[in-house]
């Protein structure tokens, strides 16, 4: 009988205390949907790496003897699968190009929104007092601006190029880590591994780097995954209304912009960069999505 | 009452600090961008004299502290300043007009252009945010109490999917299949109220999700909380127990997501979304604005984006103290 | 009384298994039982046992992976089991109820309580009106002795305490008087006096609804007394049913004569069990510790006034000494600022007033060097195994921090120690690579104490170090603590509700009330002839089934503690004391000394106060 007892204890305990980024990895990876987008998404990477160079065709070449070419089975033939743009561009090639600066672009600006806004949440959290009210107030008004706004404006009226993008997704996206950080901090500094830190004598900067951080950020981390997905998008939408990177360089917006022209007689010029966009972003959003559940549903199951 | 007094004075008073400090922000931004507005309002043709009277003359080479004293002096009168580009009579003339001095009378007042904007955007948003909740909070009530079921997978690879739609392109594709191709509801500009049901569409399906997803957090997070089974032994039903207590609690969380998410990615969307669709609104205002360097009115919108948000906020965590009362301690 | 000859509730050999990935394992075990009218049936057992498991199947919930595999219940002669679901609805609520040991999250919290007990009324009796629901539910609250009753109905769950919340509890199941009442383990949560009145209160009940109640709990001494027969269980097995008194005096089974010898006694010492090493008794002891004066108040909001502020007095003015080689308890119930005492002593915050002598120099207002200097010397030892030591990092680099931290030793002079230490308090050393991932609670306590004896302390504070772990282990860990006292000659400082601990470990006692020490005394006057009241209550409330010398009818406090905002002007205690008089209100007694060493904050700590019952051999019944 005790020996039962014993084994029920100890599973529940390991349960508990599996660190909690381990555990939501793993708990993520058994489910259909974390694989799914897991291939699709480095897949991608892969595709958008090699690919323009394995396709053998240029991105930027001219030809207006090949101009809106149809994809292969609307007409096309297989020197350009997906067709031509209006200028007689692979489009295929184009998109791949464009999928590569969007995920610089998205990958870059979250790791900085997510360096810069979760150490301002945790000093807040950690610090209270008239600092956390000061970084809060500030978080706020950041947060009181839609990102898009203040890329709009920002871009519209300086000159864009990857650098100033980037710059920019970061300075709009980071309240919403530091809000995050911030609030997860405050439950984080009451535990009693924080407190056994400091009757140690631990400095604060020591508690929080060595003991909080590793504790608080991997779970903030996994639904940041979730935010590359979203910055993609925003670097289309920039892109689309003329802000984003500029041409010659090809990025999913322009694309999607030059092909509002030709609609009606070259559909694929849109349709093509455009479903690449989609299908990369649901590659993120199912391993973000699965990756956020695993983490509540780990919460949920530890509170 | 005197919770709800205290409640508002309180938050009243950060959001003005708030909006101060967004005010700052775009104040400032605006006048350290390369590019003089003088040149905007007078075209190429002017001279460097009349430029420089001209931007004497209003006040443009003051530091920008003063005129930022002098601005917020302006706004709490309710005035936001005339356009640089449009004029009273509505059309654009940005930089027509050669030499000729710039005469501040002849500009639209800004106030004017965005109260003639928001009705339309209000639509739009209104619509938007009602389809919206039409389609995620059953779906994400049913993934709530079926969590693991086929309505929650449903749930999760439908918000996945709507999630990963570009709004733009969505639009650019219905669009095309709807109005050009199906010619079932119109799509550019605006005549009547059925020019704002495609775009309200796609902002709805961007919306969705996130709905769709804290709905369902927020219930089958509350059927896990022992007062459901706990009610049940008491001797209620499980019907009783979801409909008068697990929606109630779960109304919470959906309240903060609707503060604090689902109002600022409505209001970013709607700019871009009234863009593609060329819809007279708020947005579009805005957009034509940023690249017309017409300064009065990109100030004014963000700041009247902001007080709004900011007011949203407040009334949405007001509602949510009198569900939960423990949130007022 | 037992009128109804057939038994209203019966179990047949009721059988309950956990579904497992692997073979179904059984919880219960084939559990037979009677209930008859106006009965009140122990349920006695470990955790682990499967009694909560058992109380549930009683009202048909058993949830997966939990399955009923065989037996019967049944309810006047009916099976639960296989009865349709509306029947069995009505039947809940109505005829019999459940109470659960967490009454604090039994109720939808965004709800008043009256409206949700109302609610459930009308659910199980449709056709009452509004009116007659009020009335009846302010009528129960009013029978539990909730003050106030009229106007606590429109209050929400969390303005309540958890006692106040039991009750409310109680009331929403009695108040359609139903047949069979099951408790399960209510009064677990629940500090000493509180649960004591509970029990009182149950019992006072239980003679006037004439409602028959299993009353489940892992405390003999709670069972023993409102039982009338109990049944013990262990490992989902019914092994004995018998009178109580029976259990007490010849218990049959094996399991059971373990669990009557086990029992924690405070009077009745058990000398093997006794760790206490008396104290030198010499004077000229070092003083290590010395608290002079310490206050500490904190400032929350106030709802009732626009932007106000109220203080919550959590230690007043609180003096003491401690001898090195000493061990002091510091005991009291939840909110009597013990909590706010420890983290005071342990220097994570500062007092507002007062000084903190730890070897002469003042913690209170000494900073950076000095202090981390200092700090070598006093350490703390927390209650939660799992929350204080951090998961990522292994076990010999969590216990290699503190020297790290502190600084001066060489990569191999630091392994060397945690080498020592680590053997010292019984970990094997090859755990020293290892996250500390499936320890268990014992062994992550041990991780604990080697990590704060690593710096060689001359003083450990334990707040409330032993209360998650069960019994074996915690008699491990004050062998240990023992150990660890003699070769090092450190100075404990317990802090804990447990009394029975503290009786084998401590020589000293101070007893603790509304942030106050009301008692300071050795082992021997604290348990048998203390000089407060308080101390009294507190020693009448223990769950025990010896003979204690403070009869709880003498000495059981009505009602709870003020709340520390307002505290009452002259004597903190008086308004729970059952011997206040006119100086009470007026003059507030000062820790006067009563004998060598033993003092306490009473104007009747000279004389005054009923005898105890052990001392004068005379009962106050």
């Amino acid at each position: 009988m005790t020996g039962e007892l014993a084994s029920t204890a100890s599973t529940a305990e390991v349960r508990a205390q599996r660190s909690l980024s381990a555990t939501m990895f793993t708990n993520a990876w058994k489910t259909t949907e974390f694989r799914i987008g897991f291939f699709i998404f480095f897949g991608l990477i892969v595709l958008s790496i090699a690919g323009p160079s394995l396709l053998g065709v240029s991105p930027t070449k001219f030809s207006v003897a090949q101009k809106f070419m149809p994809p292969v089975g609307f007409g096309g033939d297989w020197s350009h699968i997906l067709g031509t743009d209006q200028m007689g561009r692979d489009l295929f090639a184009r998109s791949l190009i464009g999928l590569r600066n969007a995920l610089i672009i998205g990958v870059t600006s979250v790791v900085g929104m997510f360096v810069v806004g979760s150490a301002i949440g945790m000093i807040a959290g950690y610090v209270g007092g008239w600092i956390e009210l000061l970084l809060m107030r500030i978080t706020d008004a950041q947060m009181a601006i839609p990102v898009i706004i203040l890329a709009i404006t920002i871009l519209g009226l300086s000159r864009p190029t990857p650098v100033t993008i980037i710059c920019v997704l970061i300075l709009a996206g980071w309240p919403a880590y530091a809000r995050t950080a911030r609030s997860v901090m405050l439950s984080e500094r009451r535990k009693e591994y924080v407190r056994a830190a400091k009757i140690l004598g631990a400095s604060n900067i020591r508690i929080l780097l060595v003991h909080i951080a590793p504790n608080i950020l991997p779970p903030i981390a996994f639904v940041a995954v979730l935010d590359v997905a979203r910055m993609m998008i925003i670097e289309a939408i920039l892109g689309f209304i003329g802000i984003g990177i500029q041409p010659p360089t090809p990025t999913f917006g322009t694309i999607i912009a030059d092909g509002t022209k030709y609609l009606m007689n070259a559909w694929w010029i849109t349709t093509v960069p455009g479903l690449l966009l989609t299908i990369s972003l649901c590659g993120i959003n199912l391993m973000g999505g699965a990756l956020e559940r695993a983490r509540n549903k780990l919460l949920q199951g530890v509170s | 009452m005197i919770f709800a007094l205290d409640f508002f004075l309180r938050r009243m008073a950060q959001g003005l600090v708030i909006i101060v400090l967004v005010a700052m922000l775009i104040f400032t931004l605006l006048r350290v961008v390369p590019g003089d507005p003088v040149r905007t309002m007078l075209g190429p043709m002017a001279s460097a004299e009349v430029a420089e009277q001209t931007a004497q003359k209003m006040g443009l080479r003051d530091p920008i502290p003063v005129q930022f004293a002098k601005y917020v002096g302006q706004v709490v009168t309710g005035d936001f300043g005339r356009s640089f580009v449009r004029s009273a009579q509505g059309a654009s003339t940005g930089g027509s007009r050669g030499g000729a001095t710039f005469d501040a009378s002849n500009r639209a007042p800004v106030m004017g252009l965005i109260l003639t904007a928001v009705p339309y955007s209000l639509l739009l948003a209104g619509l938007a945010l009602g389809i919206s909740l039409l389609i995620s909070l059953p779906i994400g009530i049913a993934a709530g109490l079926k969590s693991g079921k086929w309505p929650d997978r449903l749930a999760l690879y439908l918000s996945s999917i709507f999630v990963s739609l570009p709004n733009i392109w969505l639009a650019l594709v219905l669009i095309f299949l709807v109005s050009v191709k199906g010619g079932l509801l119109p799509a550019i500009g605006y005549q009547n109220w059925t020019y704002a049901i495609l775009p309200a569409f796609v902002l709805a399906i961007e919306l969705s999700p996130v709905f769709i997803r804290s709905a369902s957090v927020a219930v089958s997070s509350n059927m896990l909380e022992p007062y459901v089974a706990a009610g049940q032994i008491r001797g209620l039903s499980r019907a009783r127990m979801i409909l008068v207590h697990v929606l109630r609690n779960a109304m919470i969380p959906l309240l903060n997501v609707l503060g604090i998410q689902a109002i600022g990615l409505l209001l970013g969307s709607l700019f871009v979304i009234e863009y593609a669709f060329n819809y007279p609104g708020v947005g579009l205002l805005m957009i034509n604005a940023v690249f017309q360097r017409d300064f009065p009115v990109i100030q004014a919108i963000a700041i009247l984006a902001c007080t709004l948000l900011v007011l949203v906020n407040i009334l949405v965590d007001f509602a949510a103290t009198n569900i939960d009362r423990r949130l007022q301690y | 009384m037992m009128s109804d000859a057939k038994p209203i509730l019966q179990v047949r050999d009721l059988t309950v298994e956990l579904r497992t990935a692997h073979a179904p394992r059984r919880v219960l075990d084939q559990v037979s039982l009677d209930v008859h009218a106006n009965e009140v049936l122990g349920i006695i057992g470990e955790s682990g046992s499967g009694k909560t498991v058992l109380s549930r199947a009683l009202v048909n919930w058993v949830a997966r992976p939990l399955e009923m595999t065989s037996g019967e219940i049944l309810y006047r002669g009916e099976d639960l089991r296989k009865m349709p679901a509306q029947r069995m609805q009505s039947l809940r609520g109505r005829s019999i109820a459940y109470i659960g040991s967490d009454p604090t999250t039994a109720l939808d919290p965004t709800l008043p309580i009256g409206h949700q007990i109302m609610e459930k009324l009308k659910s199980v009796e449709p056709g009452i009106s509004n009116e007659a629901a009020r009335k009846r539910v302010i009528h129960t609250l009013d029978a539990v002795r909730m003050p106030m009753a009229a106007k606590r109905f429109d209050d929400f769950p969390f303005q309540f305490s958890g006692g106040m919340m039991q009750r409310v509890m109680i009331v929403d199941a009695l108040v359609t008087s139903p047949d069979l009442l099951v408790a399960d383990n209510i009064t677990q949560p629940l500090d000493v006096t509180v649960a004591a009145q509970i029990l009182r209160l149950l019992k006072e009940l239980q003679a006037d609804y004439r409602t028959a109640i299993l009353f489940v709990s892992s405390l003999l001494g709670m069972v023993h007394g409102i039982a009338d027969n109990v049944l013990v269980l262990a490992g989902g097995k019914a092994v004995e049913l018998q009178s109580v008194d029976g259990i007490l005096t010849a218990p049959q089974h094996a399991y059971t004569r373990h669990l009557v010898r086990e029992m924690p006694r405070i009077w009745e010492a058990a000398p093997e069990g006794r760790i206490s090493a008396p104290a030198p008794q010499s004077d000229d002891r070092e003083v290590i510790l010395s608290v002079r004066d310490v206050s500490r108040v904190y400032a929350t909001k106030d709802r009732s006034r626009l932007f106000g502020k109220q203080h919550v007095q959590a230690v007043r003015g609180v003096s003491f000494d401690v001898m090195k080689g000493d061990s002091l308890g510091i005991v009291g119930e939840s909110g009597c600022g013990k909590s706010s005492l420890s983290r005071l002593l342990s220097r994570l915050e500062a007092p507002d007033t007062g000084e903190i002598l730890f070897k002469g120099q003042n913690i209170a207002t000494l900073k950076g060097r000095a202090m981390l200097k200092l700090r070598k010397g006093f350490q703390l030892l927390l209650q939660d195994p799992y929350n204080s030591i951090p998961s990522h990092m292994s076990i010999g680099r969590i216990i290699a921090e503190p020297l790290i931290i502190h600084g001066g030793l060489s990569k191999a002079e630091i392994r060397g120690k945690v080498a020592e230490v680590m053997s010292e308090v019984g970990l094997s050393s090859d755990l020293a690579g290892s996250l500390p991932v499936g320890l268990s609670a014992g062994q992550r306590q041990r991780v604990n104490i080697a990590r704060a004896m690593v710096l060689e302390p001359e003083l450990l504070i334990l707040d409330e170090t032993l209360s998650a772990l069960d019994q074996v282990e915690q008699a491990k860990l004050l062998t240990l603590f023992e150990r660890l006292q003699m070769r090092h000659g450190i100075t404990y400082l317990y802090i804990s509700h447990d009394l029975g601990m503290v009786r084998r470990v401590c020589n000293r006692v101070a007893v603790m009330y509304l942030g106050r020490i009301v008692e300071l005394a050795g082992n021997e006057t604290t348990f048998f002839d203390s000089g407060h009241p308080y101390t009294r209550a507190l020693l009448s409330a223990v769950p025990a089934i010896e003979h204690r010398p403070y009869e709880a009818s003498t000495y059981l406090l009505e009602g709870e503690p003020p709340n520390p905002i307002n505290i009452p002007p002259g004597c903190s205690f008086r308004t729970r004391c059952p011997f206040a008089f006119d100086r009470c209100a007026t003059v507030d007694p000062m820790l006067t000394a009563r004998g060598k060493g033993d003092f306490a904050a009473c104007h009747l700590a000279g004389g005054g106060m009923p005898a105890s019952v052990a001392a004068a051999g005379t009962t106050f019944a």
